[in-house]
């Protein structure tokens, strides 16, 4: 990739910083210059995080650059420790202090004697890749450092892994996941980490009986978590009536129970009712415009909502993975990630008469022929505020389908 | 965290010689200054034809792309921000290959007549020429083409990144014939044509040249060398002010956003001097108008406490002139120290010694209000918060667009009407 005319690919730092903004009762340290930290503020604040009182920065002058000074760090360390009291400091990397090697591990190590507070470093720069990369990295690191079996198993409570503040509609997405887990097994919620997890909450994450893991990013936590706990994992998102019907009945065989009969006849009333959508499918399908999908996002959401459309017999047949695929085990067929910006805004600016769901960018690249919904990050044309508009579940269904509806009534 | 051993930190004006005499009020900051990427980014915005490369991390990039993104200036999403994304290949093997296939794609796509490359701290850090670089971009496509580095850890605040973008805007000029214009340098933000300035000119028959940053052409900026007189209305436009009287001739007058209306009118007489023009007679009835209302607000500030943290007026010209209204400063936050023979640092030494840190750092604040507790905030800060304190927050925003005499009638009438407020929280609170 060379020129970028959007907004490029969020890098692992990036992510790392608003995975660890969300941990309550701790505090998060960028070791870099200032403005990064001023200049982030925006997209924190469209993902609904506050840094108030739990994000802060050393700034770096040019003599700790050059030197390799990590005094003003040592000293901020233990201000914080004093001043906030905070359970965990995370103490975060800066491009530059990746590209000069300060040794932060190092700091944290021979600074954790002077200090209360669990001194726990991250050294993501930015360069070790995209957003993913940190997301895996943090989510690993959380469950590592911080989990244990607090004060033992707890009966009938999960935790959700993999879930992001950098995703589209996470609070939605997890209000509707505690609604189906409550109605169909009669459990709790524990941590989110990424989204919302006190350092309370991740030191119990041992004792859950059950992890969900929503993203490939969460895949290697709920492994560690499994190996070291023995608690089962269930990786998937539950988008559309059918898929949410199939991601309960997984859950349902992992904790050995079955799912509610209600929920079980809620869904299959919404399926009988998704049939007409079927039925618009069969009409258009000899048409000059068959009914077809586009879909951008993070690979579990390009797929689950691929997934919804095949239910609904509208074909997706272009499936963007916004981030690389490289980490992914076996990414499903017709997947891609464009290496290139240019080559996603020409495949994007080719779409006629499509179903399009994915971020504000690209559904600016589309032309009105196509009826789009925005499904993932970056937002720049609207902000999110609700908490109860999910994308996933029974609701998630019921809202995507008003956008099919739009997208027959525009159809030739 | 304790305040009283906050403020035992600090140190008095008096004390410091440089910023670097400074310490801030915390180690750990929130949210801490704005860096010189915004600032060069600031200045683009105003110069219509141009395109902003910035060539960083994805974070730099992003967050650039991101802010200029809901400014019609920019053209929005679509707009002519745009950036060269750096990976690990890049930091270890360096930028060109990457800069070059971008310009490319750049040019076929936007064609613009100028472009700024924009270099971020990695960059810097890595050592990477791209003075050379562009230089030999520009040759190769035969258009203006300038490098601005913006790296922050040589500067306290994005006012570098701001400053070394329209200075760099000189390698644009050629000789002119004088055409009586004038050109406004350094306008960071509002519109100049809204100001006092703006009309005084205007009514007084002088032609408006180049208006830098705050919105101009290419054209513009090619003819800029033609002008009369450069106004400067910010040092930040002083290095472009001093390179234009050097190559050009061409004379300038500072300023900047004063309080002091004698001040202002004494600029006002430079400016028509250059101009070769009278004062128009409105400036006359403004002066006496703005020497008025702060003879009458002088028995009314008298005593009056306050905290400075950051407005748009001048800091050493707006404390000295509140410290000759009877004001008493506690402490200010600053980013810069002037030299010892200042006559403004000199006016506030002669009568207090106030507390001297760092500005951007409003977290660790909130505790030296309760040992300092002054009657008034200048700045950015929540004023609900401050008036639970007992403190009224002076509101400075207004005055960003203005220049000229405006500026005193406004700032003074603001100083009354939250002197009054302070006064009457204070009396409720001992009331109660």
């Amino acid at each position: 990739m060379s020129l970028c005319r959007y907004l490029p690919t969020p890098s692992d730092r990036m992510a790392v910083m608003w995975s660890l903004l969300t941990v309550g009762d701790a505090v998060v340290l960028e070791y870099g210059p200032a403005g990064t930290t001023h200049y982030s503020m925006g997209l924190f604040g469209a993902m609904g995080i506050s840094p108030n009182q739990a994000l802060f920065t050393t700034h770096m002058s040019e003599d700790d650059v050059v030197m390799g000074d990590v005094t003003r760090l040592e000293e901020a360390i233990l201000e914080l420790d004093r001043n906030y009291a905070p359970k965990v400091i995370f103490v975060i990397a800066s491009a530059i202090t990746s590209v000069i090697g300060t040794d932060l591990k190092g700091v944290c190590h021979y600074m954790q004697e002077k200090v209360k507070a669990r001194l726990v470093a991250m050294e993501n720069g930015g360069f070790k890749g995209d957003y993913t990369v940190g997301l895996r990295e943090v989510q690993r690191m959380l469950v590592q450092e911080l989990s244990g079996c607090g004060e033992g198993p707890s009966a009938n409570t999960y935790n959700v892994l993999g879930a992001s503040a950098g995703a589209y509609r996470i609070h939605s997405d997890l209000w509707e996941l505690q609604d189906l887990m409550s109605r169909a097994f009669g459990f709790s919620c524990g941590a989110v980490p990424g989204v919302k997890a006190s350092v309370d909450q991740l030191v119990a994450m041992g004792g859950a009986r059950l992890n969900l893991v929503l993203r490939a990013e969460g895949l290697e936590a709920a492994r560690w978590l499994k190996e070291q706990y023995g608690t089962p994992y269930v990786y998937g998102t539950p988008y559309g009536y059918g898929g949410t019907e199939k991601w309960l009945k997984a859950v349902g065989e992992a904790l050995g129970a079955s799912v509610a009969p209600e929920v079980t006849s809620q869904l299959q009333e919404k399926k009988k009712e998704a049939m007409t959508f079927r039925m618009y499918a069969s009409m258009y399908r000899n048409k000059p415009h068959p009914p077809a999908a586009a879909i951008v996002g993070n690979y579990d959401t390009v797929v689950g909502l691929a997934g919804l459309c095949r239910e609904l017999d509208i074909t997706p047949d272009l499936l963007i993975c916004a981030h690389t695929l490289k980490d992914i085990e076996e990414p499903a067929e017709g997947v891609v990630h464009f290496e290139r910006e240019k080559d996603k805004i020409d495949a994007l600016r080719r779409l006629r008469s499509h179903l399009v769901m994915a971020d504000d960018v690209s559904l600016h690249l589309c032309d009105e022929t196509n009826v789009g919904v925005c499904v993932s990050f970056p937002l720049v044309s609207h902000t999110q505020i609700a908490n109860h508009l999910p994308l996933m579940g029974i609701r998630g269904t019921d809202f995507l389908l008003e956008t099919v509806d739009r997208y027959y009534q525009n159809l030739d | 965290m304790n305040g009283q051993e906050l403020v035992s930190r600090m140190k008095r004006l008096g004390e410091v010689h440089s910023i670097k005499d400074v310490g801030p009020l915390s180690r750990a900051m929130f949210p801490g200054p704005h860096c010189p990427l915004m600032g060069a980014m600031m200045a683009v915005r105003g110069i219509k034809d141009s395109v902003m490369l910035v060539v960083g991390t994805d974070e730099c990039t992003y967050y650039t792309k991101n802010t200029t993104i809901g400014n019609k200036a920019f053209g929005g999403l679509d707009g002519r921000c745009l950036s060269v994304v750096l990976d690990q290949h890049d930091v270890t093997f360096g930028c060109k290959e990457k800069l070059y296939d971008a310009f490319q794609e750049m040019m076929e796509e936007y064609n613009p007549r100028a472009v700024f490359v924009v270099t971020t701290c990695v960059v810097e850090v890595i050592g990477d020429d791209v003075d050379s670089m562009v230089e030999e971009l520009k040759n190769q496509y035969g258009i203006y083409a300038m490098a601005v580095h913006t790296e922050h850890f040589k500067t306290e605040n994005h006012l570098p990144g701001v400053r070394d973008t329209i200075t760099a805007c000189f390698d644009m000029m050629t000789p002119r014939p004088d055409t009586g214009a004038v050109n406004i340098i350094g306008q960071r933000m509002g519109d100049f044509t809204t100001t006092e300035l703006y009309r005084m000119l205007v009514g007084a028959g002088v032609p408006m040249g180049m208006m830098l940053p705050s919105g101009t052409t290419v054209e513009e900026i090619e003819k800029a060398a033609g002008a009369r007189v450069n106004v400067v209305v910010n040092p930040i436009g002083l290095p472009l002010a001093e390179k234009m009287k050097s190559a050009f001739g061409t004379p300038y007058v500072l300023f900047d956003k004063y309080i002091d209306p004698d001040r202002i009118y004494g600029l006002y007489q430079s400016l028509f001097t250059y101009l070769k023009l009278p004062v128009p007679a409105e400036v006359e009835d403004l002066y006496r108008k703005a020497k008025e209302i702060v003879e009458t607000a002088a028995g009314q500030l008298e005593g009056l406490t306050y905290i400075y943290g950051n407005t748009p007026i001048d800091c050493y010209e707006f404390n000295a002139f509140m410290v000759g209204l009877g004001m008493v400063p506690l402490l200010i936050q600053t980013n810069e120290v002037p030299e010892a023979e200042d006559p403004n640092l000199r006016a506030i030494l002669e009568r207090c010694n106030p507390y001297i840190t760092k500005t951007a750092n409003i977290a660790p604040l909130q505790y030296v209000y309760d040992v300092l507790k002054p009657n008034l905030y200048l700045g950015h800060e929540f004023a609900m918060r401050l008036r639970q304190k007992g403190i009224e927050m002076v509101h400075s925003d207004g005055i960003s667009p203005m220049l000229g005499l405006e500026v005193p009638v406004a700032g003074v009438t603001e100083l009354l009407r939250a002197g009054a407020a302070a006064r009457a929280l204070r009396e409720g609170r001992e009331s109660a």
